[in-house]
């Protein structure tokens, strides 16, 4: 009987075993270690072995290749130090160089008023950052026992490495469950970048009395001074841009910095790294007048035409109206009338803000800011057009006044920003029901595709001015650009047309039932959706536009390929020796790329692409 | 095409009319979808369309708003003759919300944007006041709390009751249902068909289509059923389930019941 109770379970203790069975909390997993995982994914089977071992093999020769081009006796990185502002700023005039420095802390300000705009605050864990730099001083003690240098450099390197690591890993001991904001982070980079600016012994290399000198010490102030600065504006601003977004709605700094980013740099390129000597009569006379009449005529025409139900005068207003535009181009080719290149911008900028206007009808407060965005829009334009056909006080050897990286880095932004809203249109008209617009888009793209990059800047940058009708005519900077493009959009297109037809038909017919107009429906609708799945396409798109740009220099651009490749070889302290900074170049492409493909990465992540 | 007793009471046959549909016929290339349907629908009625796959019950209800195009007869909604006039599309699609089947909200806007946009871009009110209403109509439909998520967070049920809302909000006086809980959970049926007998209830004109035998018999004025493009029988609920009066509908309610 009592071995019976002490078998038989009864009902409670059942349950009770049951209850404690359904575990509340997950079983804690241990974490690998680093011995485990290698156990597990490199050498679990017999073929896995050989090819772990193989393939190290193959990346440590790899490694040793690279690094005896880095340490090779013959490859001089003076030629690189000495030449830095060349490869940066090619000829830009040293005694103006203040101008490049505003530039870079406006474009500071705009990111750290970008970052607070749109609250980026991403928790930094120490853990994960720790574990980083561990993994980089493993590395630096591979790179440091494989180099083919001598064993000065090579100690060093390894010994860089172990005090990595190990102050790593006792940042992780201690702090590893820890957090840091975002800022914190940021100013431990500034830092960082500071310190090492200012206490590194780089050496002060400098072309001095026609001579390059490498006095040792640590690099220009020249150089230090202006970075230091730019990176405590940056953090400041980063703080001040906080404070205003709890004061001011983050929407409206939103908007304003998408519009910074559109206007700005040209703003900067245009304005203020070129210096315009501003014609202050003509000014006076002719600039400001015309452009006030355009702002305030244009601005009472689109309130009108933002009337809801108007009807069919608005229609035809609108259609005239692109009608005097387009006639003004005509009847500057046929030489009917002339008329001022910039007064014909404006009207087509009136014609494309006329045939918008309907879908932005509403009440009145719509209809005002409607019209005051045109009014913004007309001044920043004449602003900006004015500036660039007054000539520039500076007095540089070669044109144009921008080369090096900084001409890379102009006319790759702008082609992006302007191809996106042109591959948009193709794609759209692509794929639109109407012959004539699937047509000539259809046309357009499959020339251009089939047309080598090369070919259309040479016929931009040579045959263009030929071809327009006299007292127009196109600078070589602006030909370049209107032909990459031109040349990009056609890629884009594609990569967008992909996107819309990913959109499930369901979504058409609910905004079709939903009343919506054809447009509203694109704009609000499906061109979202498209944009979204399509981010990876375009990202890539603007990588290789990034990096298309090298091609400049066979149209006579001293882009940064051009000068590493060309222009400091020919120098005759460094000549040949266009290894070193061919490596530097590789290496900066490479930053820059890379950033980018991680931003493509976070914007899919915010916008939710592939989950919702 | 035969019709075996309308099912007019006196009662409905006073109400003006709100959709008259007169000899529809429509070809999907060579297959003929409907093979010449006389419909009219009443105003505040809730009329039920039934039939087997394939009969051709949303295509009819498609053509009502236009995302289909019928090939032959006429349709007039609330006074307004479907033609390929634009404006007269546009006018007939701001009187009639449909449902769909697969819901089709928004995804990339979160649920109260889903609900204004077409009042604040198509009726051009503000979106404070767009966003009020949508915030009322969220509570009608039973989910005001989930205004601010996206529809990927949703239920199937939730995500259906926030499509019905997204069409309230543009005010229409017909509202047009194609198979709205098809696609869902069982669970989650009986909350969207609550949500349509209270906008029954409140006296809005609804088509639906629909395999919920329940609601239709609960909730319906009038019963259609549909096979092969054609309209089989018309009758009131109470008749159609316990005294059909054609064999194919005896056939069909064997199946199903």
């Amino acid at each position: 009987m009592e071995e019976m109770r002490n078998i038989a379970p009864t009902a409670e203790s059942a349950e009770a075993a049951a209850a404690a069975s359904r575990n509340t909390v997950a079983p804690s997993v241990p974490a690998h270690g680093p011995v485990d995982w290698a156990k597990k994914n490199l050498f679990s089977s017999t073929s896995n072995t050989i090819q772990t071992v193989l393939f190290t093999l193959v990346i440590l020769s790899i490694l040793r290749w690279l690094l005896g081009l880095v340490f090779d006796e013959a490859t001089s990185w003076d030629a690189v130090a000495t030449n830095l502002r060349l490869l940066f700023s090619y000829n830009y005039p040293a005694d103006q160089y203040i101008r490049i420095w505003f530039t870079v802390g406006t474009l500071f300000v705009g990111a750290a008023l970008t970052i607070a705009a749109w609250g980026v605050d991403p928790k930094v864990g120490i853990g994960q950052l720790a574990g980083k730099f561990i993994g980089a001083g493993v590395f630096i003690v591979i790179l440091g026992l494989l180099a083919p240098t001598n064993w000065t450099i090579k100690l060093g390197m390894i010994i860089t490495g172990l005090v990595v690591g190990v102050v790593a890993g006792i940042v992780l001991k201690f702090f590893g469950e820890r957090e840091v904001s975002f800022f914190i982070f940021l100013c431990g980079v500034a830092g960082f970048i500071i310190a090492v600016m200012w206490l590194v012994p780089f050496g002060r290399n400098e072309f001095a009395d026609g001579a390059v000198s490498n006095t040792p010490g640590t690099i220009n102030p020249s150089t230090k001074v202006p970075w230091t600065i730019l990176l405590g504006i940056f953090l400041g601003t980063v703080l001040v841009g906080r404070a205003l977004v709890k004061v001011v709605a983050p929407r409206l700094l939103q908007m304003l910095m998408v519009v910074f980013w559109v206007v700005a740099p040209a703003f900067l390129i245009f304005l203020v790294l070129r210096d315009p000597q501003f014609d202050w009569d003509k000014v006076v006379k002719t600039d400001i007048p015309l452009a006030i009449a355009f702002a305030v005529l244009g601005g009472a025409l689109l309130f009108w035409l933002t009337k809801p139900g108007l009807g069919d005068i608005g229609r035809i207003v609108a259609a005239t109206t692109v009608g005097i535009a387009v006639f003004n181009w005509i009847a500057a080719f046929l030489g009917i009338y002339s008329m001022l290149q910039k007064t014909r911008l404006s009207f087509l900028l009136l014609a494309l803000f006329a045939l918008a206007a309907p879908t932005f009808s509403g009440e009145k407060s719509a209809r005002i800011r409607y019209a005051g965005v045109w009014v913004g829009t007309i001044v920043i334009a004449h602003w900006l057009i004015t500036g660039i056909n007054t000539a520039s006080t500076l007095d540089i050897a070669a044109p144009p006044f921008l080369g090096g990286f900084t001409l890379t880095l102009a006319i790759s932004y702008y082609v992006m920003l302007a191809s996106f809203p042109l591959g948009i249109i193709l794609a759209l008209a692509r794929t639109s029901r109407m012959p004539i617009f699937r047509v000539l888009a259809t046309i357009y793209i499959e020339f251009v595709r089939g047309v080598p990059l090369i070919t259309i800047l040479f016929f931009f940058s040579i045959m263009v001015n030929l071809f327009l009708p006299g007292g127009m005519e196109v600078s070589e900077l602006a030909a370049v650009f209107l032909g990459y493009t031109l040349f990009s959009a056609a890629y884009m297109a594609e990569n967008v047309r992909g996107g819309l037809q990913s959109i499930r038909r369901g979504q058409f017919e609910a905004s079709d039932a939903l009343g919506l107009t054809t447009s509203q429906r694109t704009i609000f609708i499906v061109l979202p959706q498209a944009l979204r799945v399509t981010i990876p396409n375009l990202v890539g798109q603007s990588i290789a536009t990034f990096k298309e740009t090298s091609l400049i220099a066979i149209v006579g651009g001293f882009d940064l390929l051009r000068i590493a490749n060309q222009t400091i070889p020919n120098q005759p302290d460094f000549l040949g020796q266009n290894r070193p900074a061919l490596l530097f170049i590789c290496a900066v492409y490479w930053v820059f790329a890379y950033s980018m493909s991680r931003a493509s990465r976070s914007l899919e992540t915010k916008l939710g692409v592939g989950a919702r | 095409m035969t019709v075996t007793e309308d099912a007019l009471t006196p009662e409905l046959a006073a109400r003006p009319d709100m959709i008259v549909c007169s000899g529809v016929k429509k070809w999907f290339g060579d297959f003929q979808a409907l093979m010449g349907v006389d419909l009219t629908v009443k105003e505040r009625e809730v009329m039920v369309v039934l039939g087997p796959s394939g009969s051709g019950k949303s295509t009819l209800i498609r053509c009502i708003n236009r995302l289909e195009v019928h090939q032959e007869g006429s349709i007039v909604v609330d006074g307004i003759e479907l033609s390929n006039d634009l404006r007269n599309i546009d006018k007939i699609r701001s009187e009639v919300g449909m449902v769909f089947q697969q819901f089709n909200l928004f995804p990339h806007l979160t649920v109260l944007d889903n609900i204004t946009l077409a009042p604040v871009w198509v009726r051009k009110k503000s979106r404070v006041e767009a966003e009020k209403t949508g915030l009322e109509l969220l509570e009608r439909v039973g989910i005001p709390e989930q205004a601010n998520k996206y529809p990927g967070q949703l239920s199937g049920g939730q995500q259906q009751r926030v499509a019905i809302a997204r069409s309230l909000a543009m005010e229409p006086r017909i509202m047009l249902f194609d198979e709205p809980t098809s696609a869902l959970d069982p669970e989650m049926i009986s909350e969207v068909l609550d949500v349509m007998k209270g906008l029954a209830e409140s006296g809005m004109t609804m088509v639906v289509v629909t395999h919920e035998m329940g609601f239709a018999r609960e909730v319906a004025d009038r019963l259609v059923f549909m096979e092969a493009g054609d309209i089989v029988e018309i009758n009131n609920p109470e008749s159609f389930f316990t005294n059909p009066k054609s064999e194919r509908t005896k056939l069909f309610l064997s199946q199903i019941l």
